[in-house]
């Protein structure tokens, strides 16, 4: 599997307390008990810590499942 | 740190310390839950077992009925919140309106206060309109209602509270590190993981003094610490201590900030390799020397390794290692001291002298104390004294006629008469002498003293070298249901007074008083720390027996009439 999306895991592993292992490709905004409202603002400011990029508001709001993530993550890789 | 990496330490540090837990609640009225983590690891890393519990959101008010039982609150009441939109709304105020929020912010700063009254430790912040404000022309309709506000905080709590500069958190962190404004529209959090990061660092030294773990002593290096360059080879004159030169400048404003910090309490000491006659000379003669001889209760000037020198001085001062920092130029001697002597907190001289005046001005935070009594600024001269009469041990044949030589005077002070800070830090900067280690803030012992169960009683000591000051107390609970049972709460002695007997003499007043009341029966308990073992046999010594028995904790009862008083002739009440 690809590094950056392993690395993304990794990161929700940690801020939502749970295994690499148990985070399903098509996990989204609520499929864990502390991916909520609060746990989705612990993981945006860790992803932009992890990447060292920093998301715009809409992208903040949209980013709501693994994909879209990955995704967003990507292009602002490419755009830095 | 990384915020992953800050989640990750928490959790290890939290599975793995051991001890008591404590419990903090966090209330506010925005979102700050990132400083559940951030601050539970800055106290976890001082090896406090903390666990703290975020309120309801905007629930400030209600939550202060809610938390009774923790043993601390943080209150983050940002000002821009206190009704929605304040920030961008106050210009279209009146007078009225603005009256009318005053009115409703001290009504609920009176009702805060009241709640948390029998809490030992609440934090709150100053309002700041920095975020949102930044005119610099003129102070901004914002700025001033925050202003009346934090005039209107300081005049109405009470000593268990302490309020912190929030400004002077924003400044160090940067206003642009400080706040993300996304989070501020989707979800009413304002503040970034960096700035509660330097937050928690800041109030963490409050949680450390409460729980007795403040550091007491500071050790100092000579050379390239207190003055530039070298006295065994610069010699008087070659040192730098000035007000010409950048080093000799430095060390000048750094021998202020110690003195000062001596002033404040703190106990100074020296750990240098040299000749001690160059050193003592110097102190004594250097013009440029703002510290001197008799601001140091102990100097280890020698060629000794520092190890041997530091355990040294913790015996002779009867003071913990954990309560040492150590200031060091080299780093080949402050390694040495970690290895060996991991608990002591050690410092080195940065390379760029400039910086040195900010390091020893952080340190400031380590040796925090709540409340700066009389005894905080006659400390050194107190243990000086002290090693006077260590010195004269030697000239009497047996303890006894050494004790008797001392001229031993108690004066005790019961309930109303008591100083309150001063009861308040000695249960919490008692760990030798001190039967349970019950810390109680200047709120608690007040409402005991309100409170006709409690009997306290505070002693203070003297003898011909000079005065310990205030150093024992202890706290009696007459028992509700039992008029004629007393329970001892606490039992506590400075380490300065130990080894004279006086606790012999001083329990036999306070029995003697009990008597008066008409008490039969005294119960007390021994709780073991691991810091009070020399006093786990104290009740068993003067006729207590035993109830009940574990490796924590020895419950004690003692019929008055089975007491054996252990008469101590050589000690006068006055």
């Amino acid at each position: 599997m690809d590094h950056i999306k392993q690395q993304i895991k990794y990161v929700m592993a940690t801020v939502l307390n749970v295994e690499v292992a148990d985070i399903p490709e098509n996990c989204s905004y609520g499929t864990f008990e502390r991916w909520d409202s609060l746990g989705h603002m612990n993981l945006v400011v860790a992803l932009e810590e992890e990447f060292e990029i920093r998301f715009d508001d809409e992208e903040v709001s949209d980013m709501l499942n693994l994909f879209l993530i990955y995704n967003f993550v990507i292009s602002k890789l490419e755009t830095n | 740190m990384k915020y992953t990496e800050i989640l990750q330490r928490n959790r290890e540090l939290g599975a793995n310390l051991t001890g008591e837990l404590y419990r903090i609640a966090l209330l506010s009225n925005i979102t700050v839950h990132h400083l559940k983590e951030v601050l539970e690891l800055a106290l976890r890393e001082r090896h406090i077992k903390a666990e703290i519990t975020v309120g309801d959101y905007d629930n400030i008010i209600q939550d202060c009925n809610k938390f009774q039982d923790v043993n601390s609150i943080v209150i983050f009441w940002e000002a821009a919140n206190i009704v929605d939109f304040l920030h961008c709304r106050i210009d279209l105020y009146s007078e009225d309106d603005l009256l009318l929020l005053y009115q409703r912010i001290e009504s609920e700063i009176d009702i805060i206060v009241k709640k948390l009254q029998n809490i030992p430790l609440v934090i709150i912040n100053r309002f700041s309109s920095s975020l949102f404000k930044t005119n610099k022309l003129k102070d901004d309709s914002l700025k001033q209602f925050c202003n009346r506000l934090n005039i209107l905080l300081e005049g109405k709590v009470t000593s268990n509270f302490l309020i912190v500069d929030l400004d002077a958190v924003l400044l160090q962190v940067g206003l642009r590190s400080s706040v993300d404004f996304r989070q501020y529209y989707s979800s009413k959090a304002l503040y970034t993981v960096d700035f509660f990061r330097a937050y928690a660092v800041s109030i963490a030294p409050a949680f450390s003094a409460v729980t007795g773990r403040s550091k007491k002593l500071l050790v100092l290096d000579c050379d390239n610490t207190l003055w530039g360059g070298i006295i065994g080879e610069d010699g008087e004159s070659g040192i730098k201590l000035d007000k010409e030169t950048l080093a000799g400048k430095c060390f000048t404003e750094i021998q202020y900030l110690i003195k000062g910090l001596r002033h404040r309490g703190v106990l100074l000491a020296l750990c240098s390799k040299n000749n001690p006659e160059d050193v003592y000379k110097l102190f004594a003669t250097h013009p440029g020397m703002i510290l001197r001889n008799e601001d140091f209760v102990a100097k280890k000037v020698s060629w000794q390794n520092k190890a041997t020198n530091l355990r040294e001085l913790s015996i002779e001062l009867n003071l913990g290692l954990d309560s040492f920092v150590f200031i060091d130029d080299s780093e080949f001697e402050l390694g040495l001291i970690q290895k060996e002597l991991p608990q002591v907190h050690c410092v080195i001289v940065p390379q760029n002298l400039s910086e040195y005046p900010t390091v020893i001005e952080s340190l400031t935070n380590e040796f925090f104390s709540f409340s700066n009594t009389q005894e905080d600024q006659s400390r050194t001269e107190m243990y000086i004294q002290e090693i006077l009469r260590k010195d004269q041990i030697n000239k009497y044949s047996s303890i006894e006629e050494y004790l008797s030589s001392l001229e031993l005077v108690l004066e005790l002070i019961w309930d109303v008469g008591i100083p309150v800070a001063r009861a308040a830090q000695l249960t919490q900067k008692t760990n030798q002498f001190n039967l349970t280690t019950h810390r109680y803030t200047e709120a608690d012992i007040k409402r005991m003293l309100a409170d006709p169960c409690y009997l306290l009683v505070l002693f203070s000591a003297s003898d011909k070298f000079g005065d310990y000051g205030v150093t024992g107390m202890s706290i009696i609970r007459i028992q509700n249901e039992l008029k004629n049972h007393a329970f001892i709460d606490t039992f506590l002695m400075s380490c300065r007074v130990i080894g004279r007997n006086i606790e012999f003499a001083f329990f036999s007043k306070i029995v003697y008083k009990l008597q008066e009341l008409n008490i039969t029966n005294i119960e007390a308990e021994y709780l073991s720390t691991p810091k009070n073992s020399q006093v786990n046999t104290f009740y068993d010594s003067i006729g207590f027996s035993i109830i009940n028995e574990n490796s924590q904790k020895k419950t004690y009862t003692l019929e008055l009439s089975n007491l054996k008083p252990k008469s101590i002739d050589y000690i006068q009440f006055k």
